[in-house]
């Protein structure tokens, strides 16, 4: 995600959505004594908190769709698919999975262990932070609070200060639906965040960007808090000419373009062989006028971006870039307007290449060959995605095993984020943790262990350890067995070599002795057959 | 002993080959793993006697606890990983959703890349190897750093590790405070730090420089909670051993013990009997007593010993040149006790007297959240009170520490204690991303997800709404699973009494 912040905002008086400085310690002491009252315990209670996030949103669809078409000129069908969807996903799953998620579980069973029951309990962390960006303000503050929530947190969520008339209506809804006493919203800008980023929080769940992840995780550190990190990057697309080419063209502008670029899952760039950008490029162009019939500009389909000064951000990459301009490059500041543009023959050190775009113009970088494509993506941070487009699955894995990513997406582009049972979680560069379902249940719980363990253990098994020592046979009992040491692992025959010695002796006994010593000699065999494979 | 520490400059050098080795690819083979966790295992194996040596120069610790708590739990571990790493590094497939399925969603735990592991001096041998094997099992190039606290061990270790595993991917980096400075420098995929808050919080900061990933096992005041009910010898047995073993330096280990005051007396007696049997000819002279890593920290313990307000019941007396502190009980402590302000880890155990289980509740609820918090007692409603009302890393329920060494169970704090957590699967997945992938075919769009691409249509809007996941019922509504089966109980008994007036009628009743 892009890294300035607007020189301007200082010089604004402080809008009126914004938390006062002075009620956020309130408003996070609050949270805490709640969360200690031991309400968040029950199961049915937290349930009925998921379940009201939903009705949040069903009850006032129309009006949560009309603040993001103010604040981000998007158009309802995305707000239904990006934002609502994937909430309303993660709802359903904890909703339904609640009482599995933290029931209790029993470790697997063990001889030595097993009579001092140890069992594993999912505890919430305590008191969660969540703050998010202003791309999909609903999904990316709502789906983790629904994980907060089913776990058993109290949380206070922080939404971007650029979606105002959101932000205004979120701080005025999620009181009247969930606990007043153990959810709250802050809103407001940098000194709000610092402010609230000085308290101590059990878990910190971050959205956003590179930069910011940074000071939060310096805050983080001073109070050992654990985090989770979403952070975007430029995420590439490798292009085989073998590919459904209208399909590609199709599914990568979509997702290069909807939200006007500002997803953090976008494809950024597209690596493709020298001889082929000429016929992507003309796919592309197809497709684009497909979707934009009457000019994107007109058109309501296309987002416009989130501030005056990201579209001039945008305006000086255009206009530096050595590239060639396809289509697009047009902007109106004043509408926030940055047209769906597509650069050719960009290369790695244009200036297009040096930070996350998040913006709708995506670049076609030729290269020779698909090693120079991988060493590509491999000299730059680890991105969230990688989208390769390839019938081919010899050449998806050649790219997916030779790179490292957050998720690895072949002939598609940003929809794993809403598949039910794929977690969204970065890896170096783009974060650490997970995003939606079971998985982000689990960065806000804690899995507290127990054992019982009764007195006559001892008597049996542990009673060695007390002082004073003495060399115990007990103890040497209980050592688990060494894999066998490398170089002499049994062959296949000497696997079964004991057992077939087994079998015959017993045969053998049964044959010379008769019935009667049978399980006599069976035993003495095993304790051969023991003795060899050790 | 002095221990060879690693030249500075070899350090970014260390860092660099490990980082090669783990791009070349090597560790994505199963069968290459399985080796070097196996290899883990014989290393310790095979030398078994030069590491409890070791242990018992740097410690004095007696052999018994090395084997028990180190060789045990490592082969165990090793064990554990070279069995299962199969199944945990296998591609797997979430749960089945039908307009899901034909994108073939799937998951696959991938190495996070080079991984830096610090451990403290107490039991470095677990706390350095366990999650070594994890790290491997994971795929990961590793670099450990062991205590400079314990020359001997660091300098075997440093001599052993080479022989016995990859020594491109693996490594040990010796030294203090400048070389781990030069450490927390570069850019690990993960560091699992075992040791205190306040190097934790620097290790924290270092890594927040480069958005590292962090384990983070820390220490605490744990406490233990007696029901007078239980069977105090019991009792007295268990805590002190957990107390006393390794001269108390247990990141786990009991610290305090909450007793309604009435008990005192007694539980303090059968701790006296306890020490007499575990020590029967007194604890300086016993093999089964160790030391204190080092003057410095006698000195602390001399320090708090002498501050404390409580009654010394046994113990008390240091010997700062031998690292001798004695294992000492001290009773009637109250919470603003020298002994309370801060983590003893050593051979120091305190006994507060509380007048029931909701004063030690509320006693335990005003610290921070410990490791451990132990609770003796028979009765299901006294365990399940402290159990519910208190937070930690772990409950253990009549016994102490021993939750280390179960199989399947984590170690993990919470709070000031650490997150994240050690051991078994849960080990391995602190040192894996969890890569997730799809692969949709062109067909897909032509049935279900057409609706996306723009130019958007209201016909598009419709078959999106088809798609949408339905909510739970709404939490004020009346029950509507309730009122259908009253509905039907109600037709149920309409049907049942009209076919009776009609059989009635018909006169065949």
């Amino acid at each position: 995600m892009p890294t300035r912040t607007n020189p301007g905002a200082a010089l604004m008086s402080t809008p009126p959505f914004y938390t006062p400085l002075d009620a956020i310690p309130k408003i996070h002491e609050k949270s805490w004594e709640a969360w200690r009252s031991g309400k968040t315990k029950s199961i049915v209670w937290r349930k009925r908190q998921i379940a009201q996030v939903g009705y949040l949103l069903k009850d006032n669809e129309e009006r949560i769709k009309e603040a993001l078409r103010i604040d981000l000129g998007r158009h309802d069908l995305e707000t239904d698919f990006f934002d609502f969807a994937g909430v309303y996903i993660d709802i359903r799953t904890s909703y339904d999975n609640a009482e599995k998620w933290t029931k209790k579980q029993r470790a697997e069973f063990n001889l030595n262990f097993f009579a001092m029951s140890p069992k594993l309990r999912a505890e919430p962390k305590g008191v969660v932070l969540i703050i998010a960006p202003f791309n999909f303000p609903v999904y990316l503050i709502l789906s983790p609070l629904v994980g907060a929530i089913a776990a058993g947190n109290a949380a206070v969520i922080k939404p971007s200060e650029k979606t105002p008339t959101y932000c205004a209506l979120l701080a005025e809804l999620v009181p009247k639906y969930l606990d007043p006493e153990l959810y709250h919203v802050i809103n407001g800008g940098v000194p709000e965040t610092t402010s609230v980023l000085e308290l101590r929080w059990s878990h910190i769940f971050y959205i956003g960007n590179a930069q910011v992840a940074r000071i939060i995780s310096q805050a983080a550190a001073k109070h050992l808090t654990p985090l989770t990190l979403e952070l975007g990057s430029q995420n590439p697309v490798v292009v085989d000419p073998k590919c459904d080419l209208r399909n590609a063209a199709r599914r990568i502008l979509w997702g290069r373009f909807s939200n006007a670029g500002q997803i953090c899952l976008c494809p950024e760039y597209v690596l493709v062989p020298e001889d082929f950008q000429n016929t992507l490029v003309e796919a592309l162009k197809q497709v684009y006028h497909d979707f934009y019939p009457e000019g994107p500009e007109k058109s309501d389909s296309f987002s416009r971006i989130i501030s005056g000064v990201h579209v001039e951000r945008l305006q000086n990459l255009i206009t530096a870039t050595k590239g060639t301009i396809v289509f697009g490059g047009d902007s109106d500041v004043s509408k926030r307007y940055f047209a769906p543009t597509l650069v050719r023959n960009v290369r790695t050190d244009d200036p297009l290449m040096e930070e996350e775009i998040f913006g709708p113009i995506l670049m076609i970088v030729p290269t020779k060959s698909i090693d120079e494509a991988i060493d590509f993506i491999n000299s730059r941070g680890e991105p969230l995605v990688i989208y390769v487009f390839s019938p081919d699955k010899k050449f998806q894995d050649k790219v997916f095993e030779n790179t490292t990513s957050g998720a690895a997406v072949a002939n598609e582009t940003c929809i794993s984020a809403g598949v039910p049972g794929l977690p969204m979680g970065g890896i170096g560069a783009s974060g650490h943790g997970y995003f939606t379902g079971k998985f982000m249940f689990d960065e806000f719980t804690h899995l507290r262990v127990s054992l019982d363990n009764p007195s006559w253990v001892d008597k049996i098994a542990f009673g060695f350890r007390y002082p004073p020592y003495a060399p115990s046979k007990m103890l040497h009992a209980l050592m688990p067995p060494l894999p066998p040491r490398p170089g002499e692992e049994p062959t296949p025959l000497g696997r079964w070599g004991p057992w077939l010695a087994a079998a015959v002796a017993v045969a053998a006994s049964v044959t010379f002795t008769g019935p009667s010593q049978r399980v006599w000699s069976w035993f003495d065999v095993q304790a051969s057959t023991n003795a060899i494979s050790t | 002993m002095s221990l060879l520490y690693t030249a500075l400059d070899d350090i970014p050098k260390i860092h660099a080959t490990a980082q090669k080795a783990f791009l070349a690819g090597k560790t994505k083979s199963i069968a290459f793993r399985k080796k070097q966790i196996a290899q883990v295992g014989y290393m310790v194996k095979d030398n078994e006697q030069r590491f409890k040596d070791a242990m018992k120069a740097d410690l004095g610790r007696p052999y018994l606890e090395t084997e028990f708590v180190d060789f045990l739990i490592i082969y165990g571990e090793a064990r554990q990983a070279y069995d299962n790493i199969e199944k945990w590094a296998q591609e797997q497939s979430p749960d089945f959703s039908l307009n899901w399925f034909f994108m073939r969603p799937r998951l696959k735990a991938e190495p996070k890349g080079t991984v830096l592991v610090i451990a403290p001096f107490n039991y470095p041998l677990f706390l350095l190897l366990v999650p070594l094997i994890s790290a491997i099992a994971g795929g990961n190039a590793a670099v450990l750093k062991p205590p400079e606290h314990t020359p001997v061990f660091s300098a075997l270790l440093a001599e052993l590790l080479p022989q016995y595993l990859d020594p491109e991917l693996y490594h040990v980096i010796n030294g203090a405070i400048p070389e781990t400075t030069k450490i927390l420098e570069f850019q690990w995929d993960h560091i699992m730090y075992t040791g205190n808050t306040r190097v934790g919080r620097i290790i924290a900061e270092a890594a927040a420089k480069h958005l590292t990933p962090l384990t983070l096992e820390l220490g605490g005041k744990n406490p233990v909670v007696v029901d007078p009910k239980v069977d105090l010898t019991m009792t007295a047995r268990r805590v002190l051993w957990g107390r006393m073993s390794n001269a108390g330096q247990i990141c786990l280990a009991p610290e305090y013990v909450l007793v309604p005051e009435e008990a005192q007396e007694a539980l303090v007696a059968a701790f006296r009997e306890a020490y007499h049997s575990f020590y029967p000819e007194g604890p300086k002279d016993s093999a089964s007593f160790g030391r204190i890593v080092n003057e410095a920290h006698a000195a602390r313990l001399q320090k708090l010993i002498d501050e404390t307000k409580g009654t010394i019941e046994f113990g008390g007396d240091v010997d700062v040149s031998g690292k001798y502190v004695a294992p000492t009980l001290v009773s009637n402590a109250r919470g603003d006790d020298s002994l309370m302000s801060e983590e003893i880890f050593g051979p120091v155990l305190v006994v507060i007297p509380v007048k029931d289980v909701d004063e030690a509740i509320a006693f335990v609820r005003a610290r921070e959240y410990p490791l451990g918090i132990y609770i003796f007692s028979y009765d299901k409603k006294f365990q399940d009170r402290v159990i519910e009302n208190t937070q930690s890393g772990a409950v253990m329920i009549n016994d102490t520490l021993i939750t280390v060494a179960a199989p399947g169970l984590p170690v993990g704090g919470k709070g000031s204690s650490g997150y994240g957590y050690y051991t078994s699967k849960y080990g391995f997945d602190q040192f894996v991303h969890m890569r997730v992938s799809i692969n949709n075919p062109s067909w897909i769009d032509k049935f279900a997800f057409w609706f996306r691409f723009p130019p958007y249509t209201e016909k598009g809007a419709k078959q999106l709404r088809v798609l949408e996941t339905k909510l739970p019922p709404r939490p004020d509504a009346p029950n509507t699973s309730y009122s259908t089966a009253l509905a039907f109980l109600f037709a149920a008994a309409v049907a049942g009494v009209s076919s009776v007036a009609f059989l009635r009628s018909s006169g065949r009743m």
